[in-house]
């Protein structure tokens, strides 16, 4: 990097010149004018650069040269179709959540997912008044065991925890608005996500644990 | 009881990161369909190719599933997904094959240029691209950091796992060379 640019010509030569120099004539950094144009910045001149037209000609000029790299960062950029089913689909795999619930009739064996339940009541809570998050999961832990436990009858080969034969255990973790009676909401989750799992999948024993974990504002996010 | 529209999730991602270390999975996909835009537009600039950035951006978002449990509470998941998209998109330049330019560019309708403007600024944009591919890996972090995703420095510096001032310099000096190769192809 050389030392400071006299008069610079016009045009390309000027550009070049300015980016091999570390200061103007008048003593003002350059990079401190890239970075300036850079931000945004450019017509936000201070005391010094409305008086100088050192300062005002790099300016200008450095405006030009950045202008295609601040189009190049406005351009939207969308992710490819089906990145998030990609990846999630892979977590899936990697926690083994592949348990089922099933039914074996005369004409062969119903399996839905323990996914697809912990989804459906998840989907079925978010519609209930208050309720600004709900979040599924199949059950773990002591409940799991438990179920588990009580459903060894129709285990089913690839069934671990949670949801066995015709009976679930669904955990909801739910974010409620302030001011909604929280006791009301949840036994309300309870009774629509009970009803929207026998009526939609068939289950016959259903256990909805509803955790109210954050009360939000109506402008929090 | 009256049905009410089903509620976009309201709640921040700190809230969605504890509940997915919990093992609420349903959390994790609401963190990655807030996130995943994000992930390849980063990785698509850094790597300059549609398919390394889409394998940069999957394996980014499993790789932070996979490590949810050493996500320290109070810190900002964005942040540390960038730093997981820029640690991942070193890998696959490092060890990769030439990046296209044209592949930067998705197909963005312009009825307001003439034709002629349109070819113009397009090769202007491609200049762009051709330019931020040429640069060393660290000055092309933090200009698409700094530039394309209006990060601040101590933003950076947090993904970079750097300093503010060291950021400066570095963008000091990316933006010279940026600028002294957009300057050969004006």
């Amino acid at each position: 990097m050389s030392g400071p640019v006299n008069d610079p010509p016009p045009g390309r030569q000027a550009a070049r010149q300015l980016l091999g120099a570390a200061t103007l004539a008048c003593g003002a950094d350059v990079d401190l004018l890239l970075e300036q144009v850079a931000d945004g910045r450019g017509g936000d001149r201070d005391a010094h650069q409305q008086q100088c037209v050192h300062c005002q000609a790099a300016l200008g000029e450095f405006t030009t040269l950045w202008s295609p790299v601040t189009e190049l960062a406005a351009v939207p950029v969308s992710p490819p179709h089906g990145l998030v089913a990609a990846v999630m689909t892979q977590i899936r795999i990697l926690v083994r959540d592949v348990w089922y619930t099933l039914e074996v009739t005369e004409i062969g064996a119903i399996r839905i997912a323990a996914r697809i339940v912990a989804a459906l009541a998840r989907d079925s809570a978010r519609m209930i008044p208050g309720v600004r998050v709900a979040l599924g999961r199949s059950t773990q832990g002591t409940i799991a065991a438990l179920t588990e436990r009580a459903t060894l009858g129709h285990h089913h080969p690839h069934a671990v925890v949670g949801v066995l034969g015709r009976t679930a255990v669904v955990d909801l973790a739910v974010a409620v608005t302030y001011q909604d009676p929280v006791h009301e909401v949840a036994r309300d989750i309870q009774r629509q996500v009970t009803a929207t799992l026998r009526d939609q999948i068939g289950l016959r024993s259903v256990t909805v644990n509803v955790t109210v974990d954050d009360i939000l504002g109506d402008d929090e996010r | 009881m009256k049905a009410a529209e089903v509620a976009e999730p309201a709640v921040g991602d700190a809230y969605l990161v504890t509940r997915a270390q919990e093992g609420y999975i349903d959390a994790y996909e609401i963190l990655v369909q807030r996130h995943s835009a994000m992930a390849y537009r980063v990785a698509l600039r850094l790597t300059g190719n549609h398919h390394d950035a889409q394998d940069v951006a999957q394996e980014a978002l499993i790789a932070a599933w996979e490590n949810l449990t050493r996500f320290r509470a109070g810190s900002s998941f964005s942040t540390w997904l960038y730093q997981i998209v820029t640690r991942r998109a070193l890998n696959k330049v490092s060890r990769g094959r030439p990046a296209s330019s044209l592949e930067l560019l998705p197909d963005v309708a312009d009825t307001a240029a003439e034709p002629a403007e349109q070819a113009e600024r397009h090769l202007a944009v491609d200049a762009v691209t051709d330019a931020l591919l040429a640069l060393p890996f660290p000055q092309r972090v933090v200009i698409v950091l700094h530039h394309f995703e209006g990060l601040s420095y101590a933003e950076v510096a947090a993904v970079t796992g750097s300093t503010e001032p060291a950021v400066r310099s570095h963008l000091f000096r990316a933006r010279r060379a940026l600028g002294k190769t957009l300057e050969e192809w004006r």
